[in-house]
């Protein structure tokens, strides 16, 4: 036992040199490339690395606190509606054949094409993003909790209703927890999304956020900022995946437990 | 709870109680792909206050649809269910209904599923007296080490008797069980047989009990409801001469077990041997 897990903890440390080694490798590569003519496209690592230092002394700042603003406001507003939704109608048969359809129709929308009407609604500021984030998350956190809040066992329902369990009891014991597993299922494909409506968002019209960092340096043929914006794009993404991560360890640890 | 040692001569006490629950000419027929089948002809069947009733038959013979009747899970198609007099319509919150199939909730440990019912509003009870008394049912089931364990990592059997904890630790005054230890080995079973006689004594409880097992329906049960092969019909009903409180490990090797399970056995075999062949 002792044995195999250092045989694993060994395995590990290779693992994690070979990556070190290629990302080296990679960033190498990438310096030559730069230096020796190609700067003009692909800039150079340690141009980039440069500009982010200088912009972490200050500039950074107000567009990185917009694009978050926007991000976890629209998030937490689409999540919760999303929620909301799913499980009303999941559980109200009813209710779901009369406004399933809309909701269907209403999600053929490409919903990033919304962009410029939103923009035309609420201005330059924060609000056009985090309505955007909060439309495109409101979808996918709806779908995954409706077809949880369905899929729940009759039969756990009726054994709750014998003990004497009233309907709120039903919803807090059962179905809430049963669709908890699709809920954070929702939530992890949701977060990606909602930095790509959040950027996009950004690149059409605003006056501040990582988005409008990347349109400004584009316009100007400033690959080094481009490129460096796109590595703090790079970071949140992978940020906001660990923590859906997280997030769902925390939550289903019983499903852990079973495998 | 305290030691049940005052448990009550039931056979004395049935003969002056009224019918706790009334089948009268209660029927099902299901649709299926159109066809109308029929689970259960219409049966007429009483059964007393305190009473322990066991039903035995040939699988698919519509002893599990009696017990969804009598839950209100199920509607009849013909004639009334009655409990208390009153006609069953919707689930019926007064038996507690140990099904076959397992409705644990997965995402709660032993000790959280066997205290579920506690933590509902009609039968509020203190955390500190809910835990006393999920330990209890946890030791009384013999699933003591496995309480923070979920549903997925127990066996089979020890499932079954944790929904059977589940079950009785509210102490329902009707008890509905189809088939509960199908699933145990030989000991085990006699173990929580031993437990359910004394429980369901003590609490002074109503029980339907389906099982394959005759031995088990002539250990426990004052009488015995003979269910015939699809569609199912009651083809006859045993009284249980034997002695209670019985013991139920040695019960087994009496001479008046024996008789009682030959009578049975004389009843049920055509019927069998009917339901293989299909």
């Amino acid at each position: 036992m002792r044995t195999r897990r250092a045989g694993a903890a060994a395995d590990r440390d290779s693992v994690a040199a070979w990556q070190l080694a290629l990302g080296a490798a990679l960033l190498i590569g990438w310096e030559i490339l730069g230096r020796n003519g190609g700067a003009r496209w692909v800039s150079e690592p340690s141009q980039i690395a440069v500009k982010l230092w200088s912009w972490l002394g200050g500039s950074l700042y107000v567009h990185l606190y917009a694009t978050v603003t926007e991000l976890v406001t629209g998030f937490l507003i689409g999540t919760s509606l999303g929620i909301l939704a799913g499980m009303l109608l999941g559980r109200s048969p009813v209710l779901a054949t009369i406004l399933r359809p809309v909701i269907v129709g209403l999600y053929s929308v490409p919903l990033v094409s919304l962009a410029p009407l939103f923009i035309m609604f609420f201005g330059l500021g924060l609000m056009p993003k985090i309505v955007l984030v909060a439309i495109v998350t409101f979808f996918l956190l709806f779908f995954n909790t409706f077809a949880g809040a369905q899929r729940i066992d009759e039969d756990l329902v009726q054994s709750l209703e014998l003990m004497g369990a009233g309907r709120w009891e039903i919803f807090r014991k059962l179905v809430a927890p049963a669709t908890a597993v699709w809920i954070v299922g929702g939530i992890k494909i949701a977060l990606p999304y909602a930095l790509v409506a959040t950027v996009t968002g950004e690149l059409l019209a605003t006056r501040a956020g990582l988005g409008y960092l990347l349109s400004q340096a584009a316009e100007q043929f400033d690959m080094t900022s481009l490129y460096a914006v796109l590595l703090i794009l790079m970071v949140i993404g992978l940020l906001l995946s660990e923590a859906a991560t997280r997030i769902e360890r925390r939550v289903l640890a019983w499903r852990h437990a079973a495998e | 709870m305290d030691q049940m040692t005052l448990a009550p001569a039931r056979g004395a006490e049935r003969a002056v109680s009224e019918a706790k629950i009334r089948l009268h000419g209660a029927g099902k027929t299901f649709a299926v792909r159109g066809t109308e089948v029929e689970a259960l002809t219409p049966v007429d069947l009483e059964i007393g206050r305190e009473e322990f009733v066991a039903l035995v038959g040939p699988s698919g013979c519509g002893k599990s649809t009696i017990l969804n009747l009598v839950a209100g899970l199920l509607q009849p198609s013909a004639g009334s269910v009655l409990y208390d007099g009153a006609p069953v319509s919707g689930a019926n919150r007064r038996v507690g209904y140990l099904t076959q199939k397992d409705t644990l909730l997965p995402w709660r440990s032993t000790a959280d599923n066997i205290r579920i019912a506690l933590e509902l509003k009609c039968r509020a009870t203190p955390r500190r007296e809910a835990a006393d008394r999920v330990a209890q049912m946890i030791e009384l089931v013999g699933l003591k080490g496995f309480e923070h364990h979920f549903p997925a990592e127990l066996s089979g059997g020890m499932r079954k008797r944790a929904a059977l904890a589940r079950t009785l630790i509210y102490e329902p005054e009707t008890l509905l069980m189809d088939e509960p230890f199908g699933a145990l080995d030989a000991q085990l079973k006699l173990l929580m047989l031993d437990q359910l006689q004394r429980l369901t004594q003590h609490r002074r409880m109503t029980v339907m009990f389906v099982t394959h097992d005759l031995g088990e329906a002539i250990t426990l049960a004052d009488r015995i409801v003979v269910v015939s092969a699809r569609p199912g019909r009651v083809r006859a009903i045993h009284e249980v001469q034997l002695e209670r409180p019985r013991d139920v490990f040695k019960i087994r090797f009496t001479e008046d077990f024996a008789q009682q399970h030959e009578r049975l056995w004389d009843e049920l075999k055509d019927d069998i041997i009917k339901g293989t062949e299909v």
